[in-house]
């Protein structure tokens, strides 16, 4: 630790530089660029997120227009068959790896200490890493675009003379398409990209978790959380669960395609299906690390805009919570095909059934939410109510999957692909823009349009219904998924047309929002602290949020605590403040690290593919890479957590209540004790 | 915090007498791997064996992570985080270990041509 | 967290009163947490094996190819076993002498839980040299990371259990050089609590191993 003889400042700028316990200046006082690649601040970690997660969701969103401009025809020639497999492989990674989870990621970042009145999470250089890797791990996916490009020029021939550059096995990769016989070196781009990733969640997740059990304010007990905090909480369980099994699974299929392994060669006894299960077992779960962030924001939106309690609010978390644990014991229903056996077969659709229940529940108590409150209508109001319907539509049809009988008629048809996009689109993305439009002045201090707002939300909703919804339809008579075209006369031809305009819809609504938040961040209209009149402890802080969040420690008076504060009749209901001492408030210092040790991640992912496609020397680079992570996380440890102290600015923004000093009451702490 | 609210000379108190636990457990530790070597070796049922070197690593397994990793002395909570990760893990091999022989399941749990017939039904009616 | 308290006492002191809701430290919380999300890392390793195992009870599809109960060495694995059980009481008394702020002792310990690790990993790399090769005269098929089934899944389940000891040792490694760095004092007994717990941890994966993929085969 960097011994601090400085007495605490008033901007981190004003520093003395500091050295590190390694001897090296620590990148405390930089500004710019520096700063933004050296920060440990939750708050800057959460925008960078957003702008990462959103740029590739652009990606991703022009790789479906792609597939759907190729399907607008029957024959259609827009793209080849392989680039077909190439885009539809990408788009799901991309949606599901690198735009949905980092957004919600980008949201547990920035509210969720805000919300439990931490100045920061548990391990604020650990969280860095969460960032930087994600970031790795998709530029090692994406990176493949480059190198197809460098061979359709001739500057770049794989030897096994397999010219997928570009990941072309479908998301979800099933054995034995990822063997090194049937494809090239696209599937080891994918491996590792998705192993990167991997340890970006892992490392955000273990985070949260200790952030949330352990920072909370005190009086904040867990439940006294907001409902958003507490999903992320449920998620981040999720994550560490989950994602051990496809790590192994990964590994497997690595050690295959470079060590001659045998795990899914079947011709050596290997058995394909294994991978199957494997996946399911992390991808299951995997959707609702997707959709219960998504749940979370709604619940915090509606309760604001209705000006009323949510409903029912254990009820909500525990229905979360079940989810989450019966998330687990239903993988094989993505399996239902494959022939399981009749017990299993009738236990996991049983099982399946089961999470419509607690599903049920929270719509109920969203329902119960809006019902009798005082309703105000503003954009992120339109996408929750947008996301209530629509991901309930995406469930029905999800109830129609688990009967297995059923779903074997729908299985890898359009049916399904309508299914997840009502359910991720309708629900998920939806969610996330209503959280967008919530959020941003907070995050930005400034508020979006209004207008563009509303008609962005037509837009997404009505080209979202009228894209997906015809594929219902086309999935029941018969269109598989995954074929880059089909025949005339098949009666497929309208109902394709139809969803490629909505589709189209779909795209310009999302642009509207993008376009719009850029021009907000610039120079939007700005706006007070509080300007939805919301509830919980975050719009207790000033926009854009001071970077040690609570110039004094909060000390939480109950459920939705600034509403509370706000229009609590009882003296007991406003919120105390501890107050800081004169030593200031301790901040963590900032570290170049996390980002070094993520670009070692980034070469090995690149050159391991490459040393697949026979590139000379990649196999050393590959090693250099890993070595560079390790020393690093090395020079990590031995650089400290530093840390220096500033003062709150003094300028009659004195909270109202100070106590001299707080000790919570014994009923207040977790009662998780012995 | 929990460690620092103690003071230095009760804490080291403490120390000692976790010292003769560890020792005791050291020794049960390696007696029971020793009676797992021999177990293999003797003629008896093999579900006998099976069921005993079970037994035999469960009590080893929390042997360690109780003392050795302070569980027994720590926060309950710590305890049930864990657990719920090993149960979720030791459920999913549960499961797929079944899953992967279907006869075996379908024989030891259930009458096959009955269960069929209920669910060839259900179908039906469906 | 590795300042002395007593030198620095002021502004110092307040950067070590992390704040708990919980009353548990923030590291060794996370530790645990990491920990649960290893058993079903290894949970899935190890049923990858055991299914196999219950696919192809002769360990490949071909009949013939190996002989596992010749092949493995149960007086070397369970000396290796021996090992590491010991290594973890070590680790448990160098982690208690921290907590008394014996460095002496800690280092003493800590030395001896190295020590066998070393010895362990080489047991393994010794072992997997021998299963590799095999031995014609006596008749011991060479078991390979590519031979059979039952090589790529053993080979990849205790190759994955022998890194986590090898990245413990490097660990353990770097805390005793550290601690005579002069910073190392009775506060950071967490710092090695953590280290000690990710150490039981690869013992009772090991006892899980043990069990499960090499006495099983005995029966």
């Amino acid at each position: 630790m960097a011994v601090s003889t400085h007495a605490p400042v008033a901007d981190k700028r004003l520093l003395p530089p500091s050295k590190s316990l390694i001897g090296l200046i620590r990148p405390d006082t930089s500004t710019g660029l520096v700063d933004w690649l050296t920060t440990v601040d939750h708050k800057k970690i959460g925008i960078m997120y957003g702008g990462f997660a959103l740029f590739f969701f652009l990606l991703g969103g022009i790789e479906a227009l792609l597939i759907r401009l190729q399907l607008m025809y029957p024959g259609g020639t827009v793209v080849s068959a392989q680039t077909y497999n190439q885009l539809f492989t990408m788009h799901g990674t991309t949606m599901v790896f690198l735009a949905v989870m980092p957004l919600n990621a980008a949201f547990f970042n920035f509210v969720m200490p805000l919300q439990i009145g931490a100045r920061d999470v548990a391990f604020p250089r650990l969280n860095a890493l969460g960032l930087w890797a994600f970031v790795a791990g998709a530029l090692i996916l994406n990176l493949s675009w480059l190198f197809q490009w460098a061979q359709v020029f001739g500057w770049f021939t794989p030897v096994s003379g397999q010219m997928d550059i570009v990941p072309a096995i479908g998301w979800f990769g099933y054995a034995p398409i990822t063997g090194k016989n049937y494809s090239g070196i696209g599937t080891d781009f994918w491996i590792f990209g998705l192993q990167v990733l991997g340890v970006a969640s892992l490392v955000g997740s273990f985070n949260f978790i200790t952030t949330i059990i352990n920072m909370r304010a005190p009086g904040m007990t867990m439940m006294r959380l907001p409902l958003f905090t507490w999903m992320t909480l449920i998620t981040s369980f999720l994550i560490i669960f989950a994602f051990p099994a496809i790590t192994i699974a990964l590994v497997e299929l690595m050690f295959d395609r470079f060590f001659g392994t045998n795990f899914y060669h079947v011709e050596m006894g290997g058995q394909p299906i294994l991978w199957q299960h494997l996946f399911w077992i992390f991808g299951h779960p995997e959707v609702y690390i997707l959709i219960l962030p998504t749940m979370g924001i709604v619940s915090e939106i509606l309760p604001t805009f209705a000006r009323k309690p949510l409903f029912g609010y254990p009820m909500v978390v525990f229905s979360g919570a079940v989810i989450g644990f019966l998330g687990f014991a239903v993988w094989s229903h993505h399996m239902f095909t494959t022939g399981l056996g009749v017990v299993a077969t009738a236990a996991f659709s049983l099982l399946t059934m089961a999470i419509a229940v607690p599903t049920g529940v929270k719509i109920l108590n969203w329902i119960g939410t809006l019902w009798g409150g005082h309703i105000r209508f503003s954009v992120p109001m339109v996408f929750a109510l947008g996301f209530i319907w629509m991901f309930m539509m995406g469930g029905f049809s999800g109830i129609m999957h688990s009967a297995a009988p059923a779903d074997a008629q729908q299985q890898d048809s359009y049916f399904v692909v309508a299914h997840f996009h009502y359910v991720l689109i309708g629900g998920a993305l939806l969610a996330i823009l209503g959280g967008l439009y919530f959020w941003v002045p907070k995050i930005f201090g400034r508020m979006m349009s209004e207008k563009v707002g509303y008609i962005a939300a037509s837009a997404i909703i009505i080209g979202f219904n009228v894209a997906f919804f015809p594929m219902h339809y086309l999935g029941l008579t018969g269109m598989p998924r995954r074929t880059h075209t089909y025949l005339a006369g098949f009666g497929w031809e309208t109902w394709n047309f139809v969803a490629t305009i909505g589709a189209f819809v779909l795209g310009i609504g999302v642009l509207m929002v993008i376009i719009d938040l850029i021009r907000t961040v610039a120079s939007g209209k700005p706006c007070g602290s509080d300007p939805w009149d919301a509830r919980t402890l975050e719009w207790s802080l000033p926009s854009p949020v001071p970077a040690y969040n609570f110039a004094h420690n909060p000390v939480i008076p109950g459920r939705d605590a600034w509403w509370l504060h706000k229009y609590g009749k009882k003296p007991e209901q406003e919120i105390e403040y501890e107050k800081t001492g004169p030593e200031g408030i301790h901040m963590p210092s900032q570290s170049w690290w996390p980002l070094v040790s993520s670009v070692g991640l980034l070469v090995v992912g690149v050159a391991m593919a490459l040393h697949s496609a026979g590139v000379p020397y990649c196999g050393y680079v590959a090693i250099g890479g890993l070595g560079l992570s390790v020393v690093s996380f090395f020079l990590w440890a031995l650089e400290g957590p530093g840390g220096y102290h500033l003062t709150p600015p003094d300028d009659g923004d004195e909270p109202q209540k100070v106590l001299a000093s707080y000790t919570p009451e014994p009923s207040q702490k977790l009662e998780l004790t012995h | 915090m929990n460690a620092h609210a103690l003071s230095l000379e009760s804490l080291i108190k403490e120390e000692a007498k976790r010292y003769h636990a560890f020792i005791n457990l050291a020794f049960i530790l390696a007696i029971l791997t020793s009676t797992e070597i021999v177990i293999i070796f003797l003629p008896f049922a093999s579900w006998l064996i099976v069921t005993s070197l079970v037994v035999l690593s469960l009590v080893k397994f929390f042997c360690v992570i109780l003392w050795f990793m302070h569980l027994i002395y720590d926060r309950i909570l710590l305890f049930l985080l864990f657990m719920s990760g090993l149960l979720i893990a030791v459920g999913t091999v549960i499961a797929l270990m079944f899953l992967f022989s279907p006869n075996d399941l379908d024989r030891s749990l259930f009458s096959f041509n009955t269960l069929s017939m209920f669910f060839n039904s259900f179908c039906f009616v469906a | 967290m590795n300042s002395d308290i007593s030198s620095a006492a002021t502004v110092d002191a307040l950067h070590h009163e992390e704040h708990s809701s919980t009353g548990i430290e923030n590291k060794k919380l996370m530790m645990w947490l990491f920990l649960a999300s290893d058993c079903m890392f290894f949970g899935t390793l190890i049923t990858t094996h055991l299914i196999y195992r219950k696919l192809y009870p002769s360990g490949a599809a071909e009949e013939g190819i190996l002989n596992i109960k010749n092949t493995f060495n149960i007086e070397l694995t369970s000396f290796s076993t021996f090992i590491l059980l010991m290594s973890s009481f070590l680790m448990a008394l160098a982690v208690s002498a921290m907590h008394k702020g014996q460095l002496q002792s800690f280092r003493k310990n800590v030395l001896g839980v190295i020590f066998f690790g070393l010895i362990f990993l080489g047991c393994q790399v010794y072992e997997f040299t021998e299963f590799s090769m095999g031995n014609p005269t006596a008749g011991i098929p060479p078991l390979t990371l590519s031979n059979s089934i039952f090589g790529s899944t053993f080979y990849l389940m205790t190759g994955t259990h022998g890194t986590h000891v090898a990245i413990g040792v490097l660990w353990l490694v770097a805390m005793f050089f550290y601690s005579f760095s002069g910073r190392m004092n009775i506060h950071s007994a967490i710092d090695v609590e953590v280290a000690g717990l990710y150490w039981h941890f690869v013992d009772i994966v090991w006892i899980v191993i043990f069990t499960a993929v090499y006495l099983i085969e005995y029966i």
